[in-house]
């Protein structure tokens, strides 16, 4: 039977809801991150799927219970924004040794499947709910946070893992290895486009709107770059620890100029789990419970092909007011924020859509605020985590983040009390975000 | 090989030839992510030699210096790979060879007045070619 993904209804994507009716009664627990690699060696036990099931038993132990409590699973199938397999390819060599198959070949290699995971993990013996939460893991946050506010699943997984096959991504391969385009890429990529190329075009229209430029996102960019180098999980520290300076930041060639190459993340492979649970059964789990005040969703209304800067900064601005009302909680409250920052220059918009660290203004302020201390000492620290900037792509680390500082125990902790954190990915106007606490108050 | 010490030996005075050779790091070196074919032993080779050795790689600079020095290895540049142009004004050298992997190291190369050998190539050290052909 199909897997399906959250009702509609389930996603809060508009203003005039009032507090959420979830709100503080689904927390999150456990938390399991595998080990990183550039690119997928072929061998079954550095493949997605491996990752994904050492992610996940990480955080059932992270959380200190048994494999036979989780009920649920809700999981991110697609496992790359770039290069896959054809979906009929089989398996590698050796791949039937190690582990058992469901119908589509792919399963665990370049797509993520729950069947394929309950197959290889027989110690989940008691899963009864299965949801996907497609694109992006922060839908598969917020549909496992609806489940288990409407008592559908008691203790949850929330999985993504990420692949990323050898070559070069986007390069020659896939879409970009046909004679034609269709789809809505026939409008961009036909003529070259690269990925980062309509971030750049708002980011200039931002910069021209409000007098900023390119070299203002250097601070906010070796900040990340430091943060990230802190988390010993991260692509970064574990492969390529040297530290970014201002002067390599802006060196960076032009990829889609004003977005140099330092401003596109890399792809890697990984994989990420978090227990989600309620609040009664998190007393017997063995770590500090993190309360989910609110998430909400926005998507692209667009007018033409491209987004523009009005559009995302409608789109991130309805992002703020929608988790704030559902919350009950102000910009005031913030403690941090963790928006995603894959590519780095539209981290700003989603900043300025929660009017973090705002003394007032309402936009056009993000880039002045990158030339203060927006460190883990200091009064406004942007990115704590490191994003995708400093650990490499996954659109996850933001909010695992949120959850670790919340429970005191992040590699980047912040030093004021981080008692509310915000994350949410990906683009602006595409974004599913969570409020995350250390109290249901 | 005596004569292709003493022609090395004077590349750095501008009174003899000067060879210079850049190297791409990712999918080049045996070093790079992924690993290419020129080992750390090829290097260190050319530059005893007397060549003109560095990277121009899309690692940012101080990430290829500090590659380099991991591998003890003292060079003579590093630089983002457009900046090819900037090493090339750099360096008075008789020659200017850069080894790559992709396509866009090819033609960066080429605006920038390098010559351009692709990785593959590089493992058979056309370069030391370069010092018998101009060997008295």
């Amino acid at each position: 039977m199909a897997i399906p993904i959250a009702p509609h209804a389930w996603h809060r994507n508009r203003e005039g809801l009032g507090i959420w009716e979830g709100r503080g009664r689904v927390v999150a627990t456990g938390v399991g991150t595998s080990p990183t690699a550039r690119r997928w060696d072929e061998k079954p036990d550095t493949s997605m799927g491996a990752l994904t099931i050492m992610a996940i038993r990480r955080a059932i132990e992270d959380a200190g219970i048994m494999p036979d409590e989780i009920d649920g699973i809700v999981l991110t199938p697609e496992s790359t924004t770039g290069v896959s397999n054809d979906p009929n390819a089989p398996a590698p060599a050796g791949w039937d040794s190690v582990f058992k198959s469901v119908d589509y070949p792919q399963a665990g290699i370049t797509r993520g499947d729950i069947d394929w995971i309950l197959l290889n993990m027989p110690e989940l013996k008691n899963v009864e709910f299965r949801m996907n939460g497609p694109v992006c893991m922060s839908v598969a946050f917020t549909t496992a946070a609806e489940a288990v506010s409407r008592g559908l699943t008691k203790t949850c997984l929330v999985v993504r893992g990420w692949h990323n096959l050898g070559g070069r991504y986007y390069v020659g391969q896939g879409a970009a290895a046909l004679d034609t385009a269709s789809g809505p890429a026939k409008y961009g990529s036909i003529w070259g486009m690269p990925a980062c190329a309509s971030t750049a075009m708002v980011f200039e229209e931002y910069c021209n709107k409000y007098g900023k430029s390119h070299d203002m996102m250097a601070p906010f960019i070796v900040e990340e770059r430091r943060n990230g180098l802190m988390n010993p999980d991260g692509y970064y520290t574990q492969h390529r620890p040297e530290m970014m300076t201002v002067d390599d930041y802006l060196s960076g060639r032009w990829i889609a100029k004003p977005a140099n190459i330092y401003d596109n993340d890399l792809p890697i492979q990984a994989a990420l789990a978090v227990v989600f649970t309620t609040p009664e059964l998190a007393a017997h789990h063995k770590l500090k419970p993190v309360y989910i005040l609110n998430h909400a969703q926005t998507r692209p209304e667009l007018q033409g092909a491209v987004p523009t800067l009005n559009e995302w900064e409608r789109a991130t601005d309805r992002m703020g007011r929608m988790l704030y009302e559902g919350a009950g909680i102000g910009p005031e409250d913030v403690s941090f924020e963790n928006m995603y920052d894959g590519f780095t220059l539209f981290h700003q918009f989603h900043l300025e859509g929660l009017r973090f660290g705002s003394r007032g203004e309402k936009r056009g302020y993000a880039l002045d605020l990158y030339q203060t201390d927006i460190s883990i000492d200091g009064p406004n620290p942007v990115s704590p985590s490191g994003g995708n900037n400093g650990n490499g792509r996954t659109r996850w680390w933001n909010h695992r983040d949120c959850i670790l500082q919340i429970q005191g125990r992040s590699p980047s902790q912040i030093k004021r009390p981080a008692e509310i954190g915000i994350s949410g990915a990906h683009v602006p106007n595409f974004c599913d975000a969570l409020v995350w606490a250390a109290s249901a108050d | 090989m005596g004569c292709v010490c003493r022609l090395a030996g004077d590349a750095y005075k501008g009174e003899g030839l000067a060879f210079l050779i850049s190297f791409d790091i990712d999918g080049t070196l045996e070093f790079g992510d992924p690993p290419g074919g020129i080992t750390v032993e090829m290097v260190r080779r050319a530059q005893q030699l007397g060549f003109l050795i560095g990277s121009c790689s899309d690692r940012f600079p101080s990430a290829q210096r500090a590659l380099w020095e991991a591998r003890e290895i003292k060079v003579d540049f590093v630089a983002a790979k457009h900046m090819l142009p900037d090493i090339r004004s750099r360096f008075d050298a008789t020659k200017y060879l850069h080894i790559g992997d992709r396509e866009l190291d090819q033609q960066l190369a080429q605006q920038a007045g390098f010559e351009f050998f692709w990785d593959h190539e590089g493992v058979a050290e056309p370069w030391l070619a370069w010092l018998e052909t101009h060997a008295d």
